[in-house]
Formats: structure tokens, C-alpha cells, sequence
């Protein structure tokens, strides 16, 4: 097909492969190819349109092949992806693989940092501080954030789409430093996280004679939250170890709270 | 007693919970499933409040590069019912919301094992040139998604009913108090899991802060989350303004090297 004949796809265009992604970039990931399945099913209907015949087949393979990113900044890829084929057609086919390939990390670490990890860290402490008291209003605020989110999303797509490569370069250093700050965030807000939720003390009294010692009064005296503390750097430190799995610390832990309340070292 | 039609509910909202993290991320965390699983059985509070413990649990858990990881939001359902129904406390449902946890990886296994079938169908449609029965094999998954989560769930609450009863009505008591230890402080593992993940050595003082600001200052979780946006937009100027200068100071030296 000449390329030249290709119009510029509408908005319209640009949601669908919005919508698509949305829903299939995920339902059939497999250890095999990952989220290729969901990649070919979202530019599938363009491909259609572009290629037929053998092109098709080919520009379907390619679209097949093993691709993992985020599935929140994922759609910037698809959206340089679909203005290159546009205007490219099948010439681009190893522009497009290599595209591909080479933004699929560099997107994937920013999302899953910001909305894997530093995002539900903000909103699930807050919503978890508030739970354990038994108001909803955490978890609601979560759901709001999440259905912000939500409609943001759909701008990523159309931005790769006209903005294009010259858009990677720029936005690399301002990436990292979007990432950079919202891990100051993240970690401010776990600081404060131990002291509120772990909230075991210990019961523990000794006495000789007539005078009786509160253990937890003393440990109160040399920090508020010792105990907690005490527990987060050693689960922190044991996962430093090789061979220990988050599976393993959980078990460890289930029967340390066990074993120390058996003693009475701990209580709630 | 839980009804069949709470039964019916709570699978459905299993299928949707991992329908809802691939796609549209409304309430796809332990928190917002506890809460609704709350909704379900008529005690919102004891759901918020197992869904809360089981949330710190995962904070640093999350799934990338398709690792599994454990399934809490299935905890949560099973552990906000078994909590209504026994009336023995929450910290103890939540021992018991653990392993199942645990167990559900082992499922989240089998269905993205499962899914590589449908790659294999969608590979020979291409090859075929059927691009519709093709798409349909990208999508197809949601049922071995879905249903790894709604059938343990289904199956757990249909039978586990009177079994869980029983094992409750055996359990001695210094278990079920080790139990809520156990439950107060498993959100350590979370919060250690969470910090490795981050570059804390490199920003311990932000923990500090953190720490400082709610042990020692009492202040609520979500004006610490204002301090630390605080902070963080405070580092984004900051380090805005030095970018520049910093790609200037990157110079080639003598040797033709270039050094930061």
C-alpha cells in the first residue's frame, strides 16, 4: 500500500486503541510472550486497515512477539507505534519492532514505580491507618484516586501519536525526577506507617522484690515505637539474605507473633 | 450463616477482582476488596479492618515481569467472611487469611500457564491469516484469570462453612492469641518488602521524617502524606533547576573520557 494515501488517524481511531488496550493488554499474558497477545488484539483493526495478504500475516507476527511493559505507560508505545505504520507503512515494520523493544523497559520501570509501588504505598496507608479504625473513607479516597487515574490514562496513547519520538528524549530526565521525588513521598509516608500500624507492645514485668519493672515503660523512654522499629529493620535485614522469599518471611513471622505471645514477650 | 446469594456475590466479585488489576484498576487491592466483601456480609467495619492488615501486608508486593505474588485480595474475602461468621475477632481471621494468601499463588501460576495456550491458538489463526479468531484468543483469558480466583473462593466459602466452625471450636486459646500477634505485626513484612524495593539507604532521612512526624508529633497518616508531597515538590524544583547545570558539569577529559 502507498503511504502516502494513509490519512492521519482521528480521535476516534486513537480511543479505540485506548479501549482495546484497557481491556485485552493483560487477560491473555503468558509466560511465553506476555503481553503480546493484548499489543496485537489493540493494534489489530488497524493493521487491517493498513496491510492485507502477506503484509498482514507478517505485520501480525511481528505485533506477536514478546512484549512486557506497563500496562499504564504502555499505551505511549502504541501511539508512536500507530503514527509510524501510518505513515509507513510496511517499511517500518523493523522500526517499529525495534521501538518496541528498546521503550518497553525504560516505560515499564516508571510505571511500575508510580503506580505499582509509590501510588497504592501513598493511598494504602492512608486507606489502611483509617480501616483498622473502622472508616471507609481511606479506601474511598483510594477508589477516587484510582478513577482519576483511570481517565488520565488515556492521554498517554494520543501523546506518543503526535508527539512522537522527540518526545523520549526530552522526557527521560524528567521522568526520572518524577520518579525520583515520588519515592521521597513514598518513603515519608512509610516512615510514618510503622509507628502507627504495628502497634504491639509488651506485656513483659519483672520484679524483685517490691520493685516491679515494666519492660515496655523503659522501652518507651528510649523511643516511642522501639519494638516496631526493632521488627521492621530485622524482617528488612533478613530479606537481604540470599535464599529468603517474601513466602518464607511471611511463615517466619505468623509463628514468631505465635511463639513471642506464647512467652509473653508480645501482645496487643 | 452465610446465604447462597452471598456465596454467589462474593465469587463474583473474586472473578472481578483480577479482571479488575488486569484492566481497569478500580478496587484491585485488599483494602477496597475487604471493604466491599464487608459490604457483602452486613459488617463493613470487620471487612475495612481485615482488608486494612492484609493491605500493609502487600505494600512492597507488587507483580512485575508477571512474578505471583500473594493473593491477599482472595484473603480478604475468605478472611472478612470467616470473621463475620466465627465473631472471634478480626486479628484472628486474618491468621487464617494468610495461608490461604499464600496458596492462591500457586493458582495465579496455573492460569497464566494456562493462558499460553491461547498464545499457541492465536499463533496458528496468524499463521492462517484469521485475524478475527486471532483477536479472540487475545482475550479469551479472562476466563482462566477469572475463574482461578472464583472457584477456591466458591469452593472455600460453600464448604468451608461448618468445617471452619469446627477447627475454630478446637483451636486453643493461646493459639488464637499468638494469631493476633501474628496479625499485628505481619504488616512489618510489607512495610521491610516495600523498603527494599526503594532506594531507602540512599533517603533514610525521608523515612526519619516520616517516623518522626507520627511517632513523636502524633501527626495523622494524611498530613504526613501532605509533608511528603511537601518534600517531594520541594526535591522536583530543586533538582529541575540544577538539571541543566548538572548536563554542563559532564565534560570530556583529558583522556577523551567523559566524566560526570
Amino acid at each position: 500500500m502507498k503511504t502516502s494515501e494513509n490519512k492521519s488517524l482521528t480521535k476516534h481511531d486513537l480511543f479505540r486503541a485506548n479501549w482495546r488496550w484497557l481491556w485485552a493488554s493483560q487477560l491473555s499474558w503468558n509466560y511465553e510472550k506476555m503481553m503480546a497477545p493484548g499489543y496485537f488484539y489493540t493494534v489489530l483493526p488497524f493493521l487491517q486497515r493498513f496491510y492485507h495478504d502477506d503484509e498482514l500475516v507478517e505485520m501480525m507476527r511481528m505485533h506477536d512477539q514478546f512484549f512486557n511493559t506497563n500496562a499504564f505507560t504502555g499505551p505511549f508505545i502504541i501511539g508512536m507505534d500507530l503514527a509510524i505504520e501510518n505513515h509507513q507503512g510496511y517499511a517500518a515494520k523493523d522500526t517499529v519492532a525495534g521501538l518496541k523493544t528498546g521503550l518497553m523497559g525504560p516505560l515499564a520501570s516508571v510505571g511500575d514505580t508510580i503506580f505499582g509501588v509509590i501510588i497504592p504505598t501513598v493511598f494504602g496507608s492512608i486507606g489502611a491507618y483509617m480501616g483498622l479504625k473502622g472508616s471507609p473513607i481511606g479506601a474511598l479516597m483510594w477508589i477516587a484516586v484510582n478513577l482519576l487515574i483511570f481517565f488520565l490514562r488515556f492521554s498517554l496513547l494520543p501523546l506518543g501519536y503526535y508527539q512522537g519520538e522527540k518526545l523520549i528524549d526530552s522526557a527521560e530526565g524528567k521522568l526520572n525526577l518524577i520518579t525520583q521525588s515520588a519515592i521521597l513521598l513514598g518513603l515519608t509516608v512509610v516512615g510514618a506507617l510503622i509507628p502507627t500500624v504495628v502497634t504491639v507492645n509488651v506485656p513483659l514485668v519483672f520484679q524483685t522484690g517490691k520493685v516491679t519493672l515494666k519492660l515496655q515503660s523503659v522501652l518507651n523512654e528510649i523511643m516511642p515505637s522501639l519494638v516496631p522499629v526493632l521488627l521492621v529493620a530485622f524482617v528488612y535485614w533478613l530479606l537481604g539474605k540470599k535464599k529468603v522469599t517474601s513466602t518464607k518471611v511471611i511463615l517466619f513471622v505468623l509463628v514468631l507473633g505465635i511463639v513471642l505471645s506464647y512467652f509473653n514477650i508480645l501482645g496487643v | 450463616m452465610i446465604t447462597w446469594w452471598q456465596i454467589i456475590l462474593l465469587s463474583a466479585l473474586a472473578f472481578w477482582m483480577i479482571i479488575d488489576q488486569l484492566t481497569v484498576y478500580w478496587v484491585n487491592n485488599p483494602l477496597c476488596i475487604g471493604m466491599i466483601s464487608g459490604l457483602i456480609m452486613g459488617d463493613i467495619k470487620t471487612g475495612l479492618i481485615v482488608g486494612a492488615t492484609l493491605q500493609l501486608m502487600v505494600l512492597g508486593v507488587s507483580t512485575y515481569g508477571g512474578a505471583s505474588m500473594p493473593d491477599y485480595m482472595t484473603g480478604a474475602i475468605v478472611g472478612t467472611v470467616y470473621a463475620v461468621l466465627a465473631g472471634k475477632g478480626t486479628q484472628f481471621a486474618i491468621g487464617l487469611a494468610v495461608p490461604v494468601g499464600l496458596l492462591m499463588v500457586q493458582l495465579d501460576v496455573l492460569a497464566r500457564l494456562a493462558n499460553t495456550f491461547f498464545q499457541k491458538r492465536g499463533e496458528r489463526f496468524i499463521n492462517e491469516n484469521n485475524p478475527k479468531s486471532a483477536g479472540r484468543n487475545a482475550w479469551l483469558g479472562i476466563f482462566s484469570w477469572g475463574f482461578s480466583r472464583a472457584i477456591p473462593v466458591f469452593l472455600l466459602l460453600l464448604v468451608g462453612n461448618s468445617i471452619v466452625k469446627a477447627i475454630l471450636n478446637a483451636i486453643p486459646v493461646w493459639l488464637t492469641n499468638g494469631l493476633k500477634v501474628s496479625g499485628k505485626i505481619l504488616p512489618v513484612v510489607g512495610i521491610a518488602i516495600l523498603l527494599r524495593y526503594l532506594p531507602t539507604k540512599k533517603y533514610l532521612s525521608y523515612l526519619i521524617i516520616g517516623f518522626v512526624a507520627a511517632a513523636y508529633l502524633k501527626i495523622p497518616m494524611l498530613g504526613v502524606a501532605l509533608l511528603g508531597l511537601a518534600l517531594a515538590l520541594i526535591n522536583y524544583q530543586r533538582q529541575s533547576e540544577a538539571q541543566p547545570k548538572a548536563a554542563v558539569s559532564e565534560y570530556e577529559n583529558a583522556e577523551g573520557e567523559y566524566e560526570n
